[in-house]
């Protein structure tokens, strides 16, 4: 026997259910004294976090930085950056985040003032700030382009108004120290606790070793690298005193550097000769990555011409850094520009695209795509894990 | 993001013609380039019979230019553009030679070498990008050849040069094409 109930009467009686349940259901409680007003963050923050940093094109005098959950895809939390922003720097007992930024009076105009600002990483509020010289580099954003000692002590920033030079911050005393002059040579590459490099345009290293105070010794190298024909990129990873440098064509020189001496080891390809003459290449602005547990190097790859050094890849090539072999490859679901892993035993890949903003997260170990988070920011640069 | 997808879109029409494939990364790389000192091969470029920039993406102002100045300046292809990088003035409320109300010219420069094909001749082409006013984002006009490193500054385009002094420092506008003098 078929049940036949008219519309009419379903309707009615759906609505008495639905009158009964709400008169029967208790008020929702305010949520004044229930949830906090403001989110605060986890401290220390989980590794499977990552920090997209946006320079903002468009709009420069609005750079930004993203914090996204590599876990759940969640879009946890936004800094305000200021001028032709570069990247975050995470201290490694998590607590802080050091920015280095630059302001004008009136936005676009008026009085120029570098700082580092010095964010709390459980309320991203700002907590400091460190006035440095208004001289902070204006170039597409790059890791180099401002980096910590291996113990924390100091910030190191590339300068260029066009001269170079290296700002010194004592994080412990929270004061600029000195400019370091580097005529000729760029950006800043940590070596240790008391030391870093800089890369002279002739393909030599300016070696500097710091004391306690911040005073700096220089070595000028060399020319260790042959910058004519197929020069290096600028976008080196570090996998302990090794600093890996990759050319335009996709061959990797391991530099070894300390405090005073440097050295380049036997180069490798990251392609066979057959894939060299398809027209394989590294390419993008963060287009290399390291697993340093698994002693991993991960490379955006694509198909081009000579001048496609920084243009978007599909493709992730892996090698082992100890026998150079490639041991892993995958495609990836959009174009990329940037990627990076996390630093733990179970490590994310995070790729992302300047013009893209999507933030696609994968298992680093099998390449599978695990979640995307669509529209993070506007021209994402660098990501930065904890 | 209005200007950068225009910028994808003419952009890649162009320059599929031309390359494989290129992303806006360069186009951005480009961009700073355009804010950029980068005596880029001058007289290789200046070599080249036709300029291959990007994209222009605007119509050409005003009047159309003297024989003896031929081409749109508001286009990629114009014949001075042989070796820029970045939003060219025209478009933005200047010129060619003249930077667009409120802005400052930087005095710092990058040249190229190029030939008009009117008189036959190759002339220096100085580079000065205005400052002092967020990018004007339009006729974006962009090449990634003979780019190298941050580390060589005078060859790489990913440096902004909108700096140097205290009016032209860093907010990148716009970029002219003036003439230094014809090339010895």
């Amino acid at each position: 026997m078929r049940l036949r109930i008219k519309p009419v009467v379903l309707i009615e009686a759906l609505m008495s259910c639905a009158v009964l349940m709400g008169s029967a259901r208790a008020e929702l409680p305010g949520d004044a004294g229930r949830s906090p007003e403001v989110a605060t963050l986890a401290v220390p923050a989980s590794k499977h976090w990552v920090w997209v940093n946006d320079f903002v094109f468009p709009h420069m005098a609005d750079g930004m930085a993203y914090l996204i959950d590599g876990d759940s895809g969640r879009y946890l939390a936004t800094l305000s950056t200021g001028y032709s922003f570069a990247h975050v720097l995470l201290s490694r007992d998590g607590k802080r985040i050091y920015s280095p930024e630059t302001y004008f009076s009136r936005g676009t105009r008026g009085v120029r003032t570098d700082v580092v600002t010095l964010y709390d990483a459980g309320t991203l509020k700002a907590a400091g700030e460190i006035a440095i010289p208004p001289k902070r580099a204006s170039n597409m954003p790059m890791i180099a382009n401002a980096v910590l000692t291996d113990d924390d002590r100091f910030l190191l920033i590339y300068n260029f108004n066009p001269a170079q030079s290296v700002t010194v911050v004592d994080t412990q005393t929270r004061k600029f120290v000195r400019e370091i002059e580097t005529p000729g040579c760029a950006l800043v590459y940590p070596t240790g606790p008391r030391s870093f490099f800089s890369v002279c345009g002739d393909g030599s290293l300016s070696l500097v070793a710091l004391d306690d105070a911040g005073a700096a010794q220089q070595t000028r190298t060399q020319p260790l690298f042959n910058m004519a024909g197929d020069p290096i990129t600028e976008k080196p990873v570090r996998l302990g005193a090794i600093w890996y440098f990759v050319s335009f064509a996709g061959r990797i020189y391991p530099l070894e550097a300390g405090p005073r001496q440097a050295a380049v080891k036997p180069s490798w390809w990251l392609t066979s000769d057959a894939e060299r003459k398809a027209g394989w290449r590294p390419g993008g602005l963060q287009q290399l990555a390291v697993d340093s547990r698994r002693s991993r190097l991960y490379a955006i790859m694509h198909r081009g011409g000579v001048e496609t050094h920084k243009d978007p890849g599909k493709d992730v090539w892996v090698f082992d850094l100890s026998s150079h072999e490639r041991v892993q490859q995958f495609a990836l679901k959009n174009l990329s520009t940037s990627i990076q892993l996390s630093s733990d035993a179970q490590p994310l890949l995070f790729s992302i695209f300047i013009d893209g903003t999507d933030l696609d997260i994968y298992d680093a170990a099998t390449g599978k795509l695990l979640r995307f988070v669509q529209h993070v920011g506007t021209t994402p640069t660098i990501m930065v894990t904890p | 993001m209005k200007w950068l997808d225009a910028l994808s879109e003419n952009s890649a029409r162009a320059l599929a013609r031309r390359t494989s494939r290129r992303s806006v990364l360069a186009g951005l790389g480009s961009f700073l380039l355009g804010a950029t000192a980068v005596p880029l091969l001058p007289v290789a470029r200046g070599a080249e019979p036709k300029p291959t920039g990007g994209a222009s993406g605007a119509a050409a102002p005003g009047a159309a230019a003297p024989a003896a100045d031929p081409g749109d300046p508001s286009s990629c292809d114009y014949w001075r553009h042989c070796a820029i990088d970045g939003f060219l003035c025209g478009c933005c409320g200047g010129s060619q030679a003249t930077c667009p109300p409120g802005t400052d010219m930087s005095p710092v420069t990058w040249i190229g070498t190029c030939h008009n094909p009117s008189d036959g001749k190759d002339y220096v082409i100085s580079y000065n990008d205005c400052c002092g006013k967020s990018a004007c984002g339009r006729c974006f006009c962009n090449r990634n050849e003979g780019d190298t490193a941050l580390f060589q500054p005078g060859q790489s385009n990913d440096y902004n040069w909108c700096s140097g002094n205290a009016k032209a420092n860093i907010p990148y506008h716009c970029s002219t094409a003036r003439i230094v003098g014809a090339a010895k």
